[in-house]
């Protein structure tokens, strides 16, 4: 066989991009074993996950022959999506995990933003040298461990033993039980997704603030040059140059972000012990994983992590729309 | 007239000048008043978690709280070092093991699938291309629930291979390989050929000794990534003596009486050797995460 691949070598053609024909034997046994682990490990749990949101399926019933479904593991068509818009407790926990998720989400986005584009055009005005330091920095939290950010911020906003509630102390406002307050309510948003959402913020913000400081280095110096000349003040070269020129960075980013703080969990998790009080920081991934691992209902789970997918999806698919009408200019 | 104009306007550019180097040196103060907050905002948590750490356990619980510790002791890491319920050694080896072999089996099936996808054509290549950029797409906690139970069918729950196999051909990995082998020359493959290599030999002994910075920056990443990890050895690992790091240091805040000094001296100790790795690779860390936009 080997000798004949070789032969077929004065035969090989080249396509345009250098990549070359022939070399059947190698391309197939190289990569077939690779792509097939790929699948047994994507696509068969995708389709195992979707056929679980339409069984009552817990690993505890023997169930079925096949996968375990069926038999004890009942088939129960859209049962659980039907459930999800009525009255039953998981029903209402569900939502009230969805509204959060959606809340943290819509909150997390803009007040990144906010924090990292100023943030990443000013550590672009530094020297070069300086520039480094300050990303160095910046960076610092986005590889910390989140279980390890969890507990540090779970005791900073510690009520008696915290950092935050002596710093307010200080200047002379009233402290706060961040974490535990039911009753706290800020802007309509309960203290502790506030909490929760600081943190986070805090962890997250290095990813956006480097793909923006790259995105900053890849805009043409004689474009801010040009509108100085004309007498552009800085305010104006923010707006008028900068942001249209991110434009593309900007849309990227926000549906990252966006993707990523539906899939919040570890932080969440253990700084509010799954998800305290009164469920005001029960996040979807949370419930998904409390109803899979802890309560042993996988249907369910299974069920609403489809929900969880289909947004994933429809994000993804406004940003593709968006992307290919606008980046022309 | 023509000596007067230029004489006369010469103060008032001068002073136009003037402000602008005062409008400029106000906006650097300004400028680097704002990135040093900034810094003293993202370094405090970290602050307050070292000053924890080195707090004897009579000053951590009084009220109010003290920022920097009165008599820095070494008790805390002594104490969460020689606990035999918690024996910190193992859990060091276990994220190590668990990290490494990630690290290794993903940069060969990254480097390999990569190589092919780059060099070669052949029937369906951009059918499974495709594929490899969907399955970046699915949110890893919809593959959860399923992949618990493959290897629960494959009896590989509570085990450090059931965090070390799902994992060992990245979709991301693949992608960023391809697109940096897609840019060394072909002539390297076909002077190979010449003298003799097979289509192996090209690969192990012509590209790979190319891809240096794609394996340097897709190792650290993929490194950090599986060290910190939290969600999926949690629902893997139920026994004490296989658990990782991250598990490990949540055992300290589920404790009935939270001992602050004697978790921040753990997430010390957790924390650290990221930061050590990160600031010996910064480079390479910083750009792919920019390259990789990848969360």
């Amino acid at each position: 066989m080997s000798t004949f691949v070789k032969g077929m070598r004065f035969r090989r053609r080249r396509t345009r991009a250098g990549a070359t024909r022939g070399h059947g034997l190698f391309v197939s046994s190289a990569l077939t074993p690779l792509m097939l682990y790929m699948m047994f490990w994507t696509l068969l749990p995708m389709i195992w996950a979707m056929l679980l949101a339409f069984f009552e399926y817990s690993p505890k019933h023997a169930g079925g022959a096949l996968l375990g479904l069926g038999g004890d593991n009942p088939f129960v068509g859209l049962g659980h999506f039907r459930n999800m818009l009525g009255d039953s407790l998981e029903a209402q926990k569900f939502r009230i995990s969805l509204k959060t998720t959606l809340m943290f989400a819509f909150l997390v986005l803009p007040l990144n933003l906010a924090i990292t584009v100023p943030l990443a055009v000013a550590i672009e005005a530094v020297v070069a040298r300086l520039k480094t330091v300050f990303r160095f920095i910046y960076f610092l939290p986005t590889l910390t461990s989140s279980v390890g950010v969890a507990l540090i911020w779970g005791y900073l906003y510690h009520p008696q033993r915290g950092l935050f509630n002596m710093i307010l102390k200080a200047v002379g406002l009233p402290s706060q039980i961040w974490l535990s307050n039911p009753r706290a309510i800020y802007l309509g948003v309960p203290l502790v997704l506030w909490a929760v959402i600081f943190t986070y913020l805090w962890q997250d913000m290095g990813y956006n603030l480097v793909i923006f400081i790259a995105a900053l280095q890849g805009i043409p110096r004689e474009f801010k040059e040009a509108a100085v000349v004309d007498g552009a003040n800085v305010w104006q070269i923010f707006w008028r140059i900068t942001v249209p020129l991110l434009q593309p960075t900007l849309v990227f980013v926000c549906v990252m972000t966006m993707l990523s703080s539906f899939q919040v969990f570890d932080v969440i998790q253990i700084m509010t012990e799954n998800g305290r009080p009164q469920d005001q920081a029960r996040v979807l991934v949370l419930d998904i994983y409390l109803n899979a691992f802890r309560y042993q209902r996988m249907g369910w789970a299974g069920a609403e992590s489809l929900i969880l997918f289909l947004i994933v999806i429809v994000v993804t698919i406004v940003q593709m729309r968006i992307l290919r009408t606008r980046w022309e200019y | 007239m023509a000596n007067i104009a230029p004489a006369r306007q010469a103060p008032a550019t001068r002073r136009a000048l003037d402000w602008g180097v005062v409008r400029g040196r106000l906006g650097q103060v300004l400028l680097y008043a704002f990135l040093v907050a900034g810094c003293v905002a993202t370094l405090l948590p970290f602050m307050w978690m070292v000053m924890g750490s080195f707090k004897s356990s009579s000053e951590i619980i009084r009220i109010p709280p003290t920022f920097f510790p009165e008599s820095p002791t070494l008790e805390n890491y002594r104490t969460v070092l020689n606990d035999p319920h918690v024996p910190l050694g193992r859990f060091y080896i276990n994220s190590t093991i668990v990290a490494v072999s990630v690290v290794v089996l993903e940069l060969f099936t990254a480097s390999l699938a990569g190589f092919i996808f780059a060099k070669y054509e052949f029937f369906g290549k951009n059918a499974m291309f495709a594929f490899v950029l969907a399955t970046m797409m699915i949110p890893f906690q919809v593959l959860m629930i399923p992949s618990y139970l493959i290897l629960a069918k494959l009896k590989l729950i509570d085990s450090l291979w059931g965090l070390i196999v799902p994992v060992a051909v990245d979709a991301f990995g693949i992608f960023m390989m391809k697109q940096f082998i897609e840019g060394l020359p072909s002539e390297l493959m076909d002077a190979g050929r010449i003298d003799g290599a097979s289509e192996w030999g090209i690969y192990w002994r012509i590209i790979v000794p190319q891809l240096g910075a794609p394996m340097a920056t897709l190792g650290i990443l993929t490194f950090m990534y599986r060290w910190n990890n939290y969600l999926w050895p949690l629902v893997v690992i139920t026994s004490p003596d296989r658990r990782t790091l991250p598990i490990m240091l949540t055992w300290y805040s589920g404790m009935q009486y939270q001992s602050y000094d004697l978790t921040m001296a753990a997430s010390v100790l957790v924390v650290v050797p990221v930061l050590i790795v990160y600031a010996t690779f910064q480079r390479w860390i910083v750009q792919g995460f920019a390259l990789s936009g990848l969360k």
